[in-house]
């Protein structure tokens, strides 16, 4: 296998080689892609944009106003930001004690546990809220056990909570958490903690002054993107969460199917693009985040 | 590690060693289980029996599976999803992998516009699209067609097949390329007959993958899809939402084998892609 670096030179060679417009044929292998993307992707965002603006078939910004002051969209919203926060902070924490426990592994064997990192990855959100139901719920595995060992009393509500989704979640975030710590871990200089050894550091000392702070790039990597895949969450709040978890994507759902206000639909779809495009922004900001995900 | 100095004799510690040895392991173990148990808890609960609640299972039997191979709402829904990933396959991959050797191989202006709406799926919130894509189905008669299942899973599953693909075409000398056009081969005899041959096992890889997501995809779906075109995923969603019946999780079990064998011969190809 050529070098990369070889094969864009020859690239360049080739283009050289010939007219521009040869290579400007190329364009026409793009434009299937560009006709279906724009058909099917950016013309139903603009659907979104456009149903928000349009109220009894005018237009008008009636509906953001009508959110803004609903108390419906209001607690929904601030429930969506306490369920994304709670599951953040839950997975960096675990995410974290994986990356570090990852790191110290030697490359074989690394690869042996990152297929555990990988399998929540490719199983379908349903398979896993349908097992979560079965070990969270009043009669599921942990409260069997806790019963059996404490009598009744002893019964946990963990299921159509906070708990539930938050636990549910946190199971589809620890992965985008453990990339990019474990990428930062990985690249650390080893030689900075044995110089720390050797001025006699304590292990804990060389972790809390080290390891911690020199990885607290990736650790904002990670959360930046939990925060922005969980703003988006709709399957597990609907599932895992009770009355009180609503987050904005099921209000959509609502919105759209119950109630059928596709003008209140639209405007929540826009409010959470608008976060969700905000966060993103901040996170292609970051220094080095970009090798961490792409 | 190239960095490794000569004076590191024995691995540096980062805790202090009672901690190191039971405090991080412990904590990271909860994350695996938290990650894991849940990924592969239904495959014994499937050959449970009716009395699923119970775990460990009392007894094995087969009464799941035969309830769903045996139920009418069960069956369609499979042969639904089956029906709709093939296309999204089929349709992704002619798509993706056109647009990925132009995009390996060419130059033209807006380039880099043109990838970033290719990959664009992947930042907007699924539910909006969602939204999107239903509120313009109702307008153009789409809603809950086959067909307009397909398309919307082909935006979705598109960035990962151009991914998937380019990285195969990368990786061959493209002087055989230039030999062909020298001998008059136009770009597309070059495509078909000069690199696929080629990159057939990345260009399969992408296939099953686009598949593999569009039998997975509930939340498109859930919008668009009516009462005669919901897949495996939303007909286990609904069901959820409502009452948990049993033959979910034969139904869930279905799923996750199916997903992955696929990504075991997805990781198999792209090895052998990179490999070679």
């Amino acid at each position: 296998m050529p070098p990369e670096g070889g094969i864009r030179t020859r690239g360049r060679a080739l283009n050289a080689s010939q007219s521009n417009t040869a290579d400007g044929n190329l364009f026409w292998f793009v434009v299937p892609a560009l006709i279906l993307m724009g058909l099917i992707f950016l013309v139903p965002l603009g659907y979104v944009f456009y149903y928000s603006l349009l109220v009894d078939g005018r237009f008008s910004t009636d509906g953001f106003v009508t959110l803004l002051t609903s108390g419906l969209f209001y607690r929904v919203f601030i429930t969506t930001f306490e369920i994304s926060f709670l599951s953040t902070a839950v997975s960096v924490f675990l995410g974290y004690a994986v990356a570090l426990h990852l790191s110290r592994l030697e490359p074989r064997r690394r690869i042996i546990y990152m297929g555990m990192v990988m399998l929540p990855f490719w199983t379908s959100i349903l398979v896993k809220s349908y097992s979560f139901t079965l070990i969270l719920g009043r009669r599921g595995i942990i409260n069997s056990v806790l019963t059996y060992l404490f009598g009744d009393a002893a019964r946990l509500e963990l299921i159509y909570n906070r708990i539930g989704v938050v636990i549910g979640m946190t199971n589809y975030l620890i992965p985008f958490v453990v990339f990019p710590v474990l990428a930062n871990l990985l690249a650390q200089d080893r030689n900075l903690r044995t110089a720390a050894e050797i001025m006699g550091a304590r292990p804990l000392r060389i972790f809390m002054s080290i390891t911690l702070p020199l990885s607290i790039p990736g650790i904002v990597a990670g959360a930046l993107m939990c925060l922005v895949l969980s703003f988006g969450f709709f399957i597990t709040p609907a599932i895992l969460g009770g009355r009180r978890d609503v987050m904005l994507s099921n209000l959509i759902d609502l919105y759209t199917r119950e109630t059928l206000n596709w003008n209140l639909a639209a405007a929540t779809g826009v409010s959470l693009l608008l976060i969700t495009a905000l966060l993103m922004a901040v996170l292609s900001r970051l220094p080095g985040t970009r090798n961490a995900f792409t | 590690m190239h960095s490794r100095s000569a004076i590191s004799v024995k691995p540096s510690r980062w805790l202090p060693g009672w901690l190191q040895a039971a405090f991080v392991p412990t904590w990271a173990w909860v994350a695996y289980g938290l990650m894991v148990v849940p990924c592969i808890l239904v495959i014994p609960m499937s050959f449970a029996g009716e009395d699923q609640l119970v775990f460990p299972p009392r007894q094995f039997s087969l009464d799941l599976y035969r309830k769903f191979f045996g139920s009418v709402v069960w069956m369609e829904a499979l042969k639904q999803s089956v029906v709709v990933a093939s296309g999204t396959a089929v349709l992704a991959t002619c798509i993706g992998v056109s647009a990925a050797y132009g995009f390996v191989r060419g130059r033209f202006f807006g380039r880099s516009v043109i990838g970033f709406l290719l990959f664009s799926p992947m930042l907007v919130p699924a539910v909006v699209l969602a939204l999107g894509v239903y509120l313009y189905f109702a307008r153009l008669g789409l809603t809950s067609t086959t067909l307009g299942i397909v398309f919307a899973h082909t935006v979705l599953t598109l960035p990962f097949v151009v991914v998937t693909s380019s990285s195969g075409m990368r990786q061959i000398d493209v002087n055989v390329e230039l030999a062909a056009t020298m001998m008059g081969a136009s770009r597309f005899v070059i495509l078909t007959r000069v690199v696929l041959p080629q990159v057939w096992p990345s260009v399969l890889a992408s296939a099953l993958l686009a598949f593999l997501i569009s039998f997975d995809e509930a939340v498109l779906t859930w919008f668009i899809a009516g009462a005669g075109t919901a897949t495996l995923p939303v007909v286990m969603f609904s069901s959820l939402k409502s009452e948990v019946s049993p033959i979910i999780a034969a139904a869930a079990t279905l799923l996750m084998t199916t997903t992955m064998l696929l990504s075991l011969i997805i990781a198999l190809l792209t090895k052998r892609a990179s490999d070679e």
